[in-house]
Parts: structure tokens; sequence; C-alpha cells
């Protein structure tokens, strides 16, 4: 009994490091599946609430980059929406799931530059054509379209904005689907018109305008505004329409660009339509 | 009495300082500095193991409850605590440490910081990614951490040092 004594005596601070060591170890190596006691984790409410304060300092240190990912994920989530994708098999009932096809894909950029104040507004954007753009790739962002990508260099790109005069982007009323061209006319960078639409269409106030994807630069349905207001045109059966533009072209930070998959196909196409001055051949 | 105020509020200035900044660095590499193996080398020097030992735990533990580490930190803090004496003894100036109070680098001199602490920091280290890793096939990344990590925390170390203990009154 005495030598047991000693013993513990003699190695009293190697036990209490060994079972020390051992309620640590086997709480690491139990605790990461099975947490039991709250209190140790973040998820305690002590701690949870000293690492909300430090979120609540520091998240803005950070935003930028939360800004990416969001962005990623948007483009994600994009690609998925059924306007992005082509209809692989039209109006044949299919058992497989190919049914769709990627049709449209999104590259994210930031604005480095922008004005919107000129005539024909242009903005930069940090992509090029290492990322896979070209001219004529459409460019929106999370609150509608922005414009058109109009000149190309390896890193960057810059992008011809709605706000210019020869814009003419495809877009189309949601409801009843009656179309027209984008116009711009130079005076206030809120406001738009559109041309084309004839005045026997009904059309509501307040109702969405939106793009109809007939060029293939966008995909159909991104959102362009809302109209304002309409009015007649003297000595022409069309409608004045004024859209109020849903983005904000003097804040605008990021953008994607779209880029169509089936451009190629749609092209090819779209040039064996007759032109109006020609007979059609035979 | 009042150096037991002194290291409580040590104690919780770096619990927090590991857990509210060292953690959120990101530095890359796998360089993950700690800082708190420090606290535990400048608790009063006649301190003995077992209370050291306590200490260190308790340390430890706080640290893995606000890191998400179930324990990873006090076992580490164990041993670098366990180790203190030994390292102490191995490294004992020749009139021994004689009226020294805690064992900083002014108290004790440069060279004996860098071999004494840098040991017990590498101890420290190495135990703390073993564990963490725990798979010997990917002891490149091992050494990786280990071999960056500690000078990163004992460059914290000195600097701490440099700016919060002032050299006069540990001298006097």
């Amino acid at each position: 009994m005495r030598n047991l004594i000693a013993f513990f005596q003699r190695f009293r601070i190697f036990l209490v490091f060994a079972l020390l060591q051992v309620v640590a170890l086997s709480m690491y190596f139990t605790y990461s599946d099975f947490p039991r006691i709250q209190m140790l984790t973040t998820a305690g409410t002590i701690n949870a609430e000293i690492l909300t304060i430090r979120n609540d300092v520091t998240k803005h240190f950070n935003l930028e980059e939360t800004n990416k990912q969001l962005e990623w994920e948007n483009k994600r989530l994009r690609e998925k929406l059924k306007n992005s994708l082509y209809k692989e098999n039209k109006g044949l009932i299919t058992i497989d799931d190919t049914l769709f096809r990627q049709n449209y894909s999104y590259i994210p950029a930031t604005v480095i530059n922008s004005t919107f104040d000129k005539r024909d507004n242009y903005m930069t954007i940090d992509i090029g054509k290492n990322h896979g753009i070209k001219r004529g790739d459409g460019v929106f962002s999370s609150r509608g379209v922005v414009g058109i990508v109009h000149i190309v260099s390896e890193d960057y790109a810059v992008v011809k904005t709605v706000l210019s005069k020869n814009i003419n982007i495809d877009v189309m009323i949601e409801k009843g689907g009656s179309f027209g061209l984008l116009k711009w006319n130079g005076l206030d960078a809120k406001r738009g018109s559109i041309s084309g639409i004839s005045n026997d269409m009904r059309i509501k106030k307040w109702s969405k305008v939106v793009t109809r994807g007939g060029s293939g630069i966008f995909p159909r349905g991104i959102l362009v505004g809302r109209v304002e207001k309409k009015g007649y045109i003297e000595g022409k059966p069309l409608w004045d329409i004024t859209v109020r533009f849903s983005e904000d072209f003097r804040s605008i930070q990021h953008v994607y660009v779209v880029k169509n998959l089936m451009q190629e196909e749609f092209d090819t196409l779209q040039k064996q339509i007759p032109e109006d001055s020609e007979e059609p051949e035979l | 009495m009042g150096g037991i105020i002194l290291h409580t509020v040590r104690f919780i200035a770096f619990v927090l300082f590991q857990v509210l900044v060292l953690n959120h660095l990101e530095l890359g590499w796998g360089v993950y500095p700690m800082l708190y193996p420090l606290f535990i080398l400048l608790l009063p020097f006649e301190m003995t193991t077992v209370p050291l030992m306590l200490i260190a735990f308790a340390l430890g533990l706080s640290i893995d409850a606000l890191s998400n580490t179930f324990g990873l930190h006090a076992s580490s803090a164990l041993i670098f605590a366990y180790f203190r004496p030994v390292i102490f003894k191995l490294f004992a100036p020749r009139d021994g440490y004689e009226n020294t109070e805690e064992s900083n680098i002014y108290t004790m001199g440069t060279r004996w910081f860098i071999y004494a602490f840098g040991l017990l920091l590498l101890i420290h280290h190495t135990w703390f990614f073993l564990i963490e890793i725990f798979k010997w096939n990917e002891w490149l990344l091992l050494l990786r951490k280990i071999g960056l990590s500690v000078p990163f925390s004992f460059l914290l170390a000195l600097f701490v040092q440099f700016i919060f203990i002032s050299k006069k009154k540990s001298e006097r």
C-alpha cells in the first residue's frame, strides 16, 4: 500500500497529465461526430454571441468577397432556369431525361467604369476575350438588362448600354406578348421607349417589359422595366410607350455576360430569311 | 493578488485574440499561428506542474469552445504545460533561475527564449497538427503546416512581448 502511494506521488504529474490528455483527446475524437455539451462548441449561447459580435464588426470587410460568391451562385441558378435551356424535344413525349440542353451560360463581371449622362453610354467590365466573351453578347444584372458587348480586348470589354442610340434590343410586354424595339432618347437615364407596338394592342400601365429573346442575344424573359406611360404617335398606328428601367445605371456594380451557346445555329437560320427588297429564290 | 488579476486578464485577452483574430486570418499555405502558448510560458515561474496543467487545460478548452475544435487546443496546451518544467530544467542558466518571477524574453535573455520557447512551441505545434491531421499519408502537409506556423507563432510571441511587456519593469 505504501508502495502504491509512493508510486502515485512520484508519478503524480504524469498521471494528471495523462488523465487530462485522455479527456481532451476522447472529446476531440468523439465530439466532431456527436457534440454532447453545446457549451463547448460555438453553438453555445455565449460563444455564438461573442462570434456574432465579431462578425458584425468584420462582415463589412468581406462584402466584396460575399458579393462575388452570390454572383457565382446566381450564375449557377440562372443557368438552371428554364428560359436559358433549349428544349431538345419539342412536343414529343420522351422518356429520356435529356429534355433540356444548355442554351445560355452566364459569366459574372465587375463594372470598372461607366457613364450614364452621354448620348451613347458605355461601361467597362473586367472580363474579355480570355474569358470567352465576344462582341454582341448580351449583358444584364440582377436588376435588369444592361446592354450589349461592343468592344472586346484580352481581359476587358466595353459594353454599349441600353442608354444608347441604336441599341434596339428586342423586348416585349410580358402580359400579352406584344413586342417592339427598345430605344433611348438620350435624356433620362431612368426611362426609355419601345417602338413598333401597334396601338390596337391592349397594354396596361406598369406591366412588365422583358426581353423577347428574338435575336438570340438575351434569353427570353429578362426584366427591362415597366410601362410607365403610353401615348399616341401622330399619323402612325403605333403606341408611344415609355419604359421605366428596372436597372439603375448610376449605381451599377456587378453584371453578367450572356453567352448564347447556339448563336451560330440561330444566325445561319436567320440568314435564310429573304430580304424585303429581293425576290425570293425559287 | 495583483498577479492573479494580471493573469486572469491575460487569460481572457489571449483567448479572445486567438479566437477573434488569429482564427480568422487566412494566410494560406496552411499557416495557422497560435499565440496562447505564450500565456502558459508567462505563468509564474514557481507554479508547480499540476496547477500549470489545469490552467493550460482550461485555456485550451476555452479556445476550443470558441473555434469548434473539441479539445484539440486543450490537448496541445496540456502538452506545452507538461513540458514547460522539463525544458526549463534543460536550458537552466548556470546560476539557476534565481529571482525570476516571470520567464519572458527580457528576464531570461534572447538566447534562452529562442531555445526554450522555440522548442516548446515546436512540441506544441507538432502535437496540434499531428492530432488535427491524424493521417500518416499526409505527412507532407503536416510538415508544411508545422514548418510554416511555428515561425509565425514565434514572431508573433516576440512582437507581443516587445509591445506589452516593459523592459524596465522586468529588469528590476
